[in-house]
C-alpha cells in the first residue's frame, strides 16, 4: 500500500507527455520546460474537494447497498455485496486521494488538441457550454428536437468564440432539421421534431418520472 | 474446418459489394475522425450504434473495423504534419515525425507511417487469424473463478496502465463499476441504486456514459481553455518520398514494432502507450544514428506506428475470444455485440463463424484501402482541420445529443449526460483517465456474475476464487500488473 501512495505524477513521464507547442508563424518551438518550471514554482494547489467528492459518491453507494440483502441462502452472495464493494472501494480510494493531496500530489491538466492546459479557465465560455448541454433538460420535451439542437448548436458556437448568434441559430436549426430527417430515415426515432408548446407546459416540473 | 477455409469464407462475405461499401465508409470516416480533434474511434462507433441497428451485424462490424484502423492512420497524419497527437498511441510518432516534416521530409514520414501501419496491421491480422481460434478453444476450459480472475487482471491493468497515477486509475475504474450496478440485478431481479426511477431500471447504457465523458466532457474542457490557433500545416514541399535509405532504415523497425505491439495488445493489459513507447526506446538503442533521435529519425516513426497498429489488432484477440475489452474502443465494440444479442467469447467462433471471419477478412481489406486512401491523399485529409472550431464542436455536440436522445428518448438520459459531462470535465482538469470508467461499466456486471457463480460453487468460501492453477496464476499476473508503473518509470528514465 505504501508504494500505491507514493506513486504520483513523475517528472519524467510529464516530459514525454507534453507535446512541444509550435507557434503559428512556424518559428522555433517554445521550450515547454519554461512553462513547467513556472508552474511548479507556485505552491501546489490542494484540491481537497476531489477526495471528498469521491468519498461522498462511495458513501452514496454504501447507502444504496444498505437497502439490499447482502446474503442469500443458496447463492451465498446477495445483490448488495457488489454494490457494497464498489462503494467501499470508492471511500477507500477517496481517503488515499486525500492523503496524496496532503502530500502535495500534482494534478496536471490534460493536454487536448485545441486546448491549452496551462491557461486559466474561461468561466464564461465554460458556463455557456454547460448551459447549452443543460438546455435539452428543459426544452427537449416542450419544443422538440429541432429547436433544442439548433439553439444548443448556437450556444456552443458562442462558447467557442462565434459572435454571430442569429446566423448560428439558423445554421443550427438547419443542421438539426437535416439530422432529424436523415436519422428518421435510418430508423432512429428522435421524438417530435417541432412542438409549439402551450403556456401551461412551460412551467418546469421537478419530477423524475 | 481449418482456419484457412474459414478465412476464405469470411472473404467471400466481406467482398460482397455492400460490405465493401461499408468497409470503405468505415475507413474514410475513421481517417476523417482520426484527423479531426474531439472525435475518436470509440465515440464515433458509439454515435453510429443507433444507426446500425437495422444493418446486418456483419456489415456493421466491418464498418466499425474500418473506423478502428482508419482512426489510427488519420491520427498519425496529424501528429506528423501538425504535431497534435490525437491519442496516446501517436505521441511517439509526433516526436520524430513532426521534426521530419519540419525538415521538409513530411512525405517520407507519412509514407513510412502508412506503410508501417499497413505491414503491422496485416501481420497483426494474420496473428489474430491463427491465434484467436486457439484462445477460443482454451477459453472453453475456463470456469467462473478463472473468468473472474481474468477480469480482475483486466481491471488492474487498465487502471494501472491508462493513467498517470494508479489511484486515479482505480477511482475511474470504481466509478465505472458503481455505474454498472445501477438497475435490475440480473440474478435476483431486484432493483439496485434506482430509488424509484423507472428510467434507471434498465441500467446506465455504455453509449451514454461514453458520449458524455468523451464528447460533452471534452467540449466543456476545450471551451474553458480554448486556444484559437489556426492549424499550422507543415509544408509538404521538397518532400521527397522515401529514399532507398529510408526503406533500408524502416523495414526492421516495422517488423520489430509489430512483434512488440501485437502481443502487448493481445494481453488483457492492452493499451497502445506501452508498446509504442517500448518500440521507440528499442529503435533508439538499436539505431546506427542515435544522434538523429529528437531531430527526425525515421526509425522513430516507423517502429512506434507499426507497434500502434499491431496493438490494435492484438486488442481484438481478447475481445473476440474472451469477451474482454481492454480499451475504450473495445468496450464500445463489446456493447455493439451485445446490441445484436451476441456475446463475444468462445461460443462466438462456434455460433457465428460468418460474422467473426468476415470481420477478420475485412481487416485485411481495410488495411489495403487505408494504404490507398492515405499515401496520396494525406494533404487532402489535413484540410479537414480548416473547419472553423466553433462549428466543429457545436456539430459534435448536436451528434452527441442525437446519440443520447436517440437511444430511448429519456429525460433521465439527458440528466446523466450533463452530470457525466461535468465529471468528464473534472477528470480532464485533474488528470483522471477516462477509459477505465468504460471498462468498469461494461465488465463490472460480468465480473459480478462470475464472482457470484464462483462463490456459489465454493459454498461461499473465498478461497474458491483461486482454487484452480489457472485462476491463481492470473491473480499473480494481476498483482504483477499492479507494480508495472515502477518498471515503466525506470524505462522512461533510462530512455
Amino acid at each position: 500500500m505504501a508504494s500505491l501512495l507514493c506513486y504520483a505524477h513523475t517528472e519524467s513521464s510529464q516530459a514525454v507527455k507534453a507535446p512541444v507547442k509550435v507557434p503559428m508563424d512556424g518559428g522555433k518551438p517554445m521550450d515547454p520546460s519554461t512553462d513547467a518550471n513556472a508552474h511548479s514554482a507556485d505552491a501546489a494547489p490542494r484540491p481537497w474537494w476531489i477526495g471528498f467528492a469521491v468519498i461522498a459518491i462511495g458513501a452514496f453507494w454504501l447507502y444504496g447497498a444498505s437497502l439490499l440483502q447482502l446474503g442469500s441462502t443458496h447463492a451465498k452472495v446477495g445483490p448488495g455485496v457488489f454494490v457494497m464493494m464498489t462503494g467501499g472501494g470508492l471511500v477507500l480510494l477517496g481517503l488515499i486521494l486525500l492523503v496524496q493531496i496532503a502530500r502535495g500530489a500534482r494534478f496536471e491538466t490534460q493536454e487536448s488538441e485545441d486546448a491549452d492546459g496551462n491557461q486559466p479557465a474561461d468561466w464564461k465560455a465554460f458556463g455557456t457550454a454547460v448551459l447549452a448541454a443543460s438546455l435539452p433538460l428543459y426544452t427537449m420535451e416542450r419544443f422538440g428536437f429541432v429547436a433544442t439542437a439548433g439553439v444548443m448548436f448556437a450556444l456552443i458556437a458562442r462558447a467557442f468564440g462565434s459572435r454571430r448568434l442569429l446566423l448560428d441559430i439558423v445554421i443550427g436549426v438547419a443542421l438539426a432539421a437535416i439530422c432529424w430527417f436523415g436519422f428518421s430515415k435510418l430508423g432512429v426515432d428522435l421524438g417530435r421534431a417541432w412542438i409549439v408548446p402551450k403556456l401551461i407546459d412551460l412551467v418546469p416540473r421537478f419530477s423524475f418520472t | 474446418m481449418d482456419t484457412l477455409t474459414l478465412l476464405l469464407k469470411g472473404f467471400s462475405v466481406a467482398l460482397q459489394p455492400t460490405n465493401l461499401m461499408f468497409c470503405l465508409i468505415g475507413t474514410v470516416l475513421g481517417t476523417a475522425i482520426g484527423v479531426l480533434p474531439g472525435l475518436g474511434p470509440a465515440l464515433t462507433i458509439a454515435l453510429l450504434l443507433p444507426v446500425t441497428a437495422s444493418l446486418a451485424p456483419e456489415s456493421a462490424f466491418i464498418m466499425f473495423a474500418g473506423i478502428l484502423y482508419g482512426a489510427m492512420f488519420g491520427g498519425s497524419t496529424t501528429s506528423i504534419l501538425l504535431n497534435t497527437p490525437g491519442e496516446s498511441g501517436s505521441m511517439m510518432t509526433a516526436l520524430e515525425g513532426n521534426k521530419m516534416a519540419k525538415h521538409g521530409r513530411g512525405a517520407a514520414a507519412l509514407a513510412t507511417a502508412a506503410i508501417g501501419s499497413f505491414v503491422a496491421g496485416t501481420i497483426g491480422t494474420i496473428g489474430l487469424t491463427f491465434l484467436a481460434p486457439y484462445v477460443a478453444e482454451l477459453a472453453y476450459l475456463f470456469g467462473p473463478e478463472d473468468y473472474f480472475a481474468l477480469m480482475i487482471l483486466s481491471f488492474t491493468s487498465v487502471a494501472v496502465v491508462m493513467g498517470s497515477s494508479r489511484v486515479r486509475g482505480f477511482v475511474a475504474l470504481f466509478l465505472g463499476l458503481a455505474l454498472g450496478v445501477v438497475g435490475i440485478d440480473s440474478q435476483t431481479g431486484q432493483a439496485r441504486m434506482v430509488f424509484g426511477n423507472p428510467e434507471l431500471m434498465d441500467g446506465i447504457q455504455l453509449t451514454i456514459v461514453l458520449v458524455s465523458l468523451f464528447a460533452i466532457g471534452e467540449c466543456f474542457f476545450v471551451a474553458s481553455r480554448f486556444s484559437n490557433a489556426p492549424p499550422a500545416i507543415n509544408p509538404m514541399s521538397g518532400g521527397a518520398t522515401m529514399t532507398r535509405e529510408d526503406w533500408r532504415r524502416s523495414w526492421k523497425p516495422w517488423l520489430r514494432g509489430t512483434f512488440i505491439g501485437f502481443p502487448i495488445g493481445a494481453l488483457p493489459a492492452g493499451g497502445s502507450e506501452i508498446p509504442t513507447f517500448l518500440s521507440y526506446t528499442i529503435e533508439k538503442r538499436l539505431s546506427k544514428k542515435p544522434e538523429e533521435f529528437g531531430h527526425g529519425a525515421i526509425e522513430g516513426v516507423a517502429g512506434p506506428e507499426a507497434a500502434n497498429n499491431a496493438a490494435a489488432a492484438g486488442i481484438l484477440v481478447p475481445l473476440l475470444t474472451l469477451g474482454l475489452p481492454t480499451s475504450a474502443t473495445a468496450a464500445i465494440l463489446l456493447a455493439a455485440f451485445q446490441n445484436y444479442n451476441i456475446q463475444p467469447g468462445p461460443e462466438l467462433f462456434q455460433n457465428n463463424p460468418a460474422l467473426v471471419w468476415s470481420l477478420i477478412a475485412s481487416l485485411y481489406i481495410g488495411n489495403i484501402m487505408l494504404l490507398v486512401l492515405n499515401l496520396p491523399l494525406a494533404g487532402v485529409w489535413v484540410r479537414l482541420l480548416l473547419i472553423p472550431r466553433p462549428y466543429l464542436y457545436a456539430g459534435i455536440m448536436v451528434f452527441a445529443l442525437i446519440g443520447v436522445w436517440g437511444i430511448s428518448r429519456s429525460w433521465m438520459d439527458l440528466l446523466i449526460m450533463v452530470t457525466l459531462g461535468l465529471a468528464g470535465y473534472v477528470m480532464r482538469v485533474y488528470d483522471f483517465p477516462i477509459a477505465p470508467v468504460l471498462i468498469g461499466l461494461i465488465l463490472g456486471p460480468m465480473a459480478e456474475t462470475q464472482l457470484r457463480r464462483a462463490l456459489a460453487i465454493s459454498q461461499g468460501n473465498p478461497l474458491g476464487l483461486v482454487n484452480t492453477p489457472l485462476s491463481a496464476g492470473i491473480w499473480l499476473c494481476a498483482i504483477a500488473a499492479f507494480f508495472l508503473p515502477l518498471l515503466m518509470d525506470r524505462l522512461k528514465k533510462s530512455a
